[in-house]
C-alpha cells in the first residue's frame, strides 16, 4: 500500500477541480494533487464540442475542449500533481482518502484539506422507468456525445430526444450536423428545459419538432430500436388517454436530468441538501466537515461552466487557507432557506458580513418579480429554472443581517417598482 | 407590388426572451415590435438578414490516440451552410498528432472562414506501456 501526505486534494479534475487546485496553488499550498478516475484530465468539457464557453470567465466564445485545456496548461505549469485512472474508494471525515489505480495498488492520501469536485451523473432510463423492450441504442445524453466526439462513433441516424434541458437540445444539434435526422425532441414539462438560445439554434436551425407535455411511453424493438411511443401529459404529470402515437426512430436519447455525485460525501458523513443534491456550504464552499470544500456540480448542477469555475476558486482558495492555518472562521453564519417559487440556493450559509455571491433557481418561469431576502429586495426582470440566479449580498446589504442566523430567500411575483 | 408578411422572432440577447413582430415588405423589414431594448432590434434584424452560426463537429484523425478530433470555425458561418460545411469535413482524414488551433481547412467553401482544431491529438506510439 502507498501512502501519501498532501496539503489540499482535490477529487475530480474537471473544471470545478482544475480551478481549486490551481487556485489552491496560487494561495499557497505547496502539495496539491488531484484525483481523477479518467485517463485524462478535465471531466465533461473534451466532449462538449459545441462554443458557448467563456462568455463570462474569459469574455471569449469557446468550446469546451479549449476552455479546459487552459486550466489544465495552468496546473501543470503550477506544479499541481495528477493521478489519473485513479478511483476513490472512501473518503473519511478525519480527511484520508483511500483510492486504488493500476500503478500503485491501493492509496492512501493524508491531505490538510480536501476538495469535493465529482461533478455529477446522468439520470438513465431505469430511474425514469419507461417501460416496454429492452434493445440496444438507448443512451444518455452523455453517452452519446462521448461516442461522437472523442470514440469516433455515430450512435444513431433516426433519433429521439427525450429531455429539452440543454445537454439533450446540444446533442440533437450535434446529430443534425453529423448527418442523422432527430424526429423530435420530448419534454414533459408545459416549457422547455434550456436555454432560449439553444431552443432556436439547436431545434429552430434545423427543424426538429419539440413537444411540450409529452413523454416516452415504452420503447419498442427487439435487437435495436424501432420505435418508441410517446403521449400527452396533463399539467400534473399523467399520461392523458387517447393522445399516444408512436415514432419510428432507432436511437432514443436520455437527457433527463443530472445529479451531483456525493457517495463519498454521504460515506464521510457530510451533510447534503435534499433540494440540491449536493453538500450543504457555506460561502467558504466548506462543507459540515471542517476543512472539506465542495464545488462545480457536487453541489448543484450549474447551467454555466464559467460559474462552476468560480466556485473551484473560492474552494481551492479556502482549501489552501486551511491547509495553511490561515481560514479565518465566518462572523456570524446566516442560514440560507428556499422560500416560496425557489428550488434551492446555494451557498446555504453566508456570513452577513464578508460579501458573498448566492446562486438560486427558481421554481416556475418569471418575469418583473422581485427576490426577497428579509429585508432586502432585488429586482428580477425575468428568470427560467433554466437558468441560475446570481444574488450579490453586498457590505451594504449585509447590514440588513444583523442578528440574523435564518433567512428566507422568496419570489414575490406582484408588486415590484421598476 | 411587395409581399406584406410578419414574422416573429424569439430574442436572445437576454434571458427576458422578448417576442419580436417584425413586419416584413417582400424581403425588406419596415417595422420591429415587442422588444424592450435597442440590443434586441439589432439581433432581430441580423437573425432575419443574415443570420450567423458558429460551426463545430469533429474530423478523423488516422493514427491519434483518439479516432476523432473537434474542430470549429474561426468566425460564425451562415446559418444555411452549417450542413455544407459538415459534408465538406466528413470527407476528410487528418494525420496525428494535431495541436489545438491547427487549420484543419483553410477557406472552407470559400466562405474566408478556417476550421481548426479545437484539441490537441497524439500520435498513438506503436510501443505502448
Amino acid at each position: 500500500m502507498t501512502e501519501m501526505n498532501e496539503d489540499v486534494v482535490v477529487i475530480g479534475g474537471g473544471a470545478a477541480g482544475l480551478a481549486a487546485a490551481i487556485r489552491a496553488k496560487e494561495t499557497g499550498a505547496e502539495s496539491v494533487l488531484v484525483l481523477d478516475r479518467d485517463s485524462e484530465l478535465g471531466g465533461i468539457l473534451p466532449q462538449c464540442v459545441h462554443t458557448g464557453f467563456g462568455l463570462h470567465y474569459f469574455k471569449e466564445n469557446l468550446t469546451g475542449p479549449e476552455y479546459i485545456a487552459r486550466f489544465v496548461d495552468r496546473a501543470r505549469a503550477l506544479g499541481v500533481e495528477s493521478k489519473l485512472d485513479t478511483m476513490v474508494l472512501r473518503l473519511k471525515p478525519e480527511k484520508e482518502i483511500v483510492a486504488a489505480n493500476s500503478l500503485d495498488g491501493l492509496l492512501t492520501i493524508r491531505a490538510k484539506s480536501v476538495v469535493l469536485a465529482m461533478g455529477c451523473r446522468e439520470r438513465t432510463r431505469g430511474a425514469l422507468s419507461i417501460p416496454g423492450e429492452r434493445p440496444a441504442g438507448v443512451f444518455t445524453a452523455g453517452t452519446a456525445q462521448r461516442l461522437m466526439d472523442i470514440e469516433g462513433f455515430m450512435p444513431g441516424k433516426r433519433v429521439v430526444v427525450l429531455g429539452s434541458g440543454d445537454v439533450g437540445l446540444i446533442v440533437a444539434r450535434r446529430f443534425a450536423v453529423e448527418g442523422a435526422k432527430v424526429e423530435a425532441v420530448i419534454e414533459i414539462l408545459p416549457y422547455p428545459g434550456g436555454l432560449a438560445r439553444n431552443i432556436i439554434q439547436c431545434l429552430e436551425d434545423f427543424s426538429i419538432p419539440l413537444l411540450l407535455s409529452h413523454t416516452v411511453t415504452a420503447v419498442h424493438g427487439a435487437e435495436r430500436v424501432s420505435g418508441v411511443s410517446v403521449a400527452g401529459v396533463d399539467e400534473k404529470g399523467n399520461l392523458i388517454a387517447g393522445t399516444e402515437s408512436m415514432i419510428p426512430c432507432d436511437t432514443l436519447i436520455l437527457s433527463v436530468g443530472l445529479i451531483p455525485e456525493n457517495e463519498l460525501s454521504e460515506e464521510a458523513g457530510i451533510i447534503l441538501d435534499p433540494s440540491t443534491g449536493g453538500p450543504v456550504v457555506d460561502q467558504h464552499m466548506e462543507t459540515s466537515i471542517r476543512g472539506i470544500f465542495a464545488c462545480g456540480n457536487a453541489v448543484h448542477v450549474h447551467d454555466l461552466v464559467d460559474h462552476v469555475t468560480e466556485t473551484g476558486i473560492v474552494a481551492g482558495s479556502s482549501a489552501a487557507k486551511f491547509a495553511l492555518g490561515e481560514l479565518e472562521p465566518l462572523k456570524n453564519r446566516v442560514r440560507l432557506r428556499p422560500g416560496s417559487g425557489v428550488r434551492y440556493v446555494v451557498p446555504q450559509v453566508i456570513s452577513g458580513y464578508q460579501p458573498a455571491t448566492v446562486y438560486l433557481r427558481v421554481r416556475n418561469p418569471v418575469r418583473n418579480a422581485t427576490i426577497r431576502a428579509g429585508d432586502i429586495t432585488f429586482p428580477l426582470r425575468a428568470a427560467r429554472p433554466a437558468e441560475t440566479v446570481t444574488l450579490e449580498f453586498t457590505e451594504k446589504r449585509n447590514e440588513k443581517l444583523r442578528g440574523k442566523a435564518e433567512l428566507e430567500i422568496s419570489l414575490e411575483e406582484k408588486g415590484h417598482v421598476d | 407590388m411587395t409581399e406584406k408578411t410578419e414574422r416573429t422572432i424569439t430574442c436572445i440577447v437576454c434571458p427576458m426572451g422578448c417576442e419580436a413582430t417584425v413586419s416584413m415588405e417582400g424581403k425588406k423589414i419596415v417595422k420591429v415590435e415587442g422588444l424592450a431594448c435597442s440590443r434586441g432590434e439589432e439581433y432581430v434584424v441580423r437573425e432575419i438578414d443574415a443570420p450567423m452560426r458558429d460551426f463545430f463537429s469533429t474530423v478523423i484523425i488516422e493514427g491519434g490516440v483518439v479516432p476523432v478530433c473537434p474542430v470549429r470555425s474561426t468566425k460564425p458561418i451562415p446559418r444555411n451552410r452549417i450542413m455544407d460545411c459538415s459534408r465538406d469535413l466528413a470527407r476528410l482524414k487528418i494525420a496525428a498528432p494535431v495541436r489545438m488551433g491547427d487549420t484543419i481547412v483553410h477557406n472552407v467553401l470559400g466562405l474566408g472562414v478556417d476550421l481548426v482544431a479545437t484539441r490537441n491529438v497524439e500520435a498513438r506510439s506503436e510501443k505502448r506501456r
